[in-house]
């Protein structure tokens, strides 16, 4: 990276996707803002370290994310909530079901599933990243990502066409600390 | 290409403006206009990614957490900046600051916290239950001069002759802050103690010294500065009683005029009701 990146620009351009992305990890306000700000400490105290430019948004996913591993270690353990979202067997169409989502309700399907699935799915959707962003992200190929990314939303769609309409779904403030 | 291979690959499409260059998408989406069942599939992925990005974007960060991270990264910045000075001016930095130090340090000795750190000391020496320690303890003032003297410790001889004929209880010579200090208790005469505590006027270097008598607690103090030394008076006798004798002293022999003039330097009244008005 270079001396003289505008830091600032990209805080202006990026700090909402990726406290999106620090929410879906931990399910809490302030434990996403905390990492998001820790993530932009980072990059200042490490730009030098970062020589691609156009590498910025992967390093700062892939920061955050190591990150939120390394709080987790660093716990003994971290409770987890139960979802009690009543399945329906109900088999409907991806328009129906993309009418009856909201944010709350895809973060508590995201959460169910598994975990490389799920890490894929949220950076292609929270971050908004791309395929080969995402194999820089996670250090893996390119081919895996696509393959996970496939399955995953599968497993996604399936999850959303059982889960119940709004209004009966457990509130997102109260999402908190879902299983990783 | 299959209709399965195709889909995994675009899966990872996101719209064309953003995916629509990249050509390992091309050969797939070419797929598109031959297999109508892909078509409808490839459709209803792209508004199902479409509605839950949608949805997503509603988490809205908290609405000052860009100006936080946009001050962390000033600060961090600027503290960089400091630790990032060549050598040299890192130790002209460090030298500015030790100075700095310094002189905070140097200006506390002498200032007022210096007088009141003494002040609160010699006061909590006096105030111990059942009266202060004392290295010699003789009804006999001189003998307490004597022992201040062999001990170089500071104490103020020309007492007035009311105060050289009072008994004392005895004296103490001790250290404050690394400079000799003593302590003469005298004995009232209603059994009272007044203490009077010596110490050289530099140990609190340019502290001002408040004029005329205080009340601190059930304590009444004073202070004069006298050759040199700070000398505080300090009793838990009544302030009528108390003023007499450090009228007296003040006083001593000298004539009416010059007694109320220091008076008047020590803000100590002098009409003819002074002890009401005596400053508490």
């Amino acid at each position: 990276m270079r001396a003289d990146l505008d830091l600032e620009t990209i805080v202006s351009e990026l700090y909402s996707p990726l406290y999106r992305f620090a929410f879906a990890l931990t399910r809490n306000e302030t434990q996403a803002a905390d990492l998001t700000q820790e993530t932009f400490l980072i990059l200042t105290r490490q730009q030098a370290q970062v020589r691609d430019v156009t590498k910025i948004k992967s390093w700062l996913f892939t920061t955050l994310r190591r990150e939120f591993l390394r709080g987790l270690r660093s716990q003994s353990s971290h409770p987890e909530v139960e979802l009690k979202p009543e399945h329906q067997d109900l088999l409907v169409s991806d328009s129906a079901v993309s009418q009856a989502i909201d944010a709350g309700t895809v973060l508590q399907v995201l959460a169910k599933i598994e975990e490389s699935y799920r890490m894929v799915l949220e950076l292609f959707y929270l971050a908004d990243l791309s395929y080969k962003e995402i194999a820089v992200t996670l250090d893996i190929p390119i081919g895996t990502v696509m393959s996970r990314l496939s399955r995953g939303k599968e497993q996604l769609r399936t999850l959303l066409a059982k889960t119940e309409p709004p209004g009966k779904n457990i509130p997102s403030s109260q999402v908190k600390n879902l299983p990783s | 290409m299959n209709s399965d291979a195709a889909k995994e690959i675009l899966s990872a499409y996101r719209s064309e403006d953003r995916d629509g260059a990249d050509p390992i998408f091309h050969e797939a989406l070419s797929h598109l206009e031959n297999d109508a069942e892909l078509k409808k599939w490839f459709e209803e992925q792209i508004s199902l990614d479409r509605s839950i990005r949608q949805k997503l974007a509603g988490i809205e960060p908290p609405a000052d957490l860009q100006a936080k991270i946009l001050a962390r990264i000033r600060g961090e910045k600027v503290r960089r900046s400091v630790f990032a000075l060549p050598p040299a001016w890192l130790a002209v930095a460090a030298c500015l600051v030790l100075g700095g130090l310094a002189l905070f340090y140097s200006t506390r000795r002498g200032g007022p916290d210096r007088f009141q750190e003494f002040k609160t000391d010699a006061l909590a020496m006096v105030s111990v239950q059942g009266g202060p320690q004392l290295d010699l303890e003789t009804p006999n003032l001189n003998e307490t001069q004597a022992f201040l003297r062999e001990h170089k410790a500071p104490y103020y001889e020309a007492l007035p002759s009311r105060l050289k004929s009072m008994e004392t209880a005895g004296c103490r010579a001790f250290v404050w802050k690394d400079y000799p200090a003593s302590l003469t208790c005298f004995l009232l005469p209603d059994g009272q103690f007044l203490h009077l505590v010596v110490i050289n006027r530099a140990a609190l270097d340019n502290a001002s010294i408040p004029a005329g008598m205080k009340a601190m607690g059930d304590w009444h103090v004073m202070f004069q500065q006298k050759s040199g030394m700070l000398l505080m008076w300090a009793s838990r006798a009544p302030m009528d009683q108390l003023k007499q004798v450090l009228v007296a002293m003040v006083g001593g022999v000298r004539g009416l005029a010059e007694v109320q003039k220091e008076l008047r330097q020590h803000a100590l009244p002098v009409s003819s009701e002074p002890v009401s008005s005596i400053e508490q």
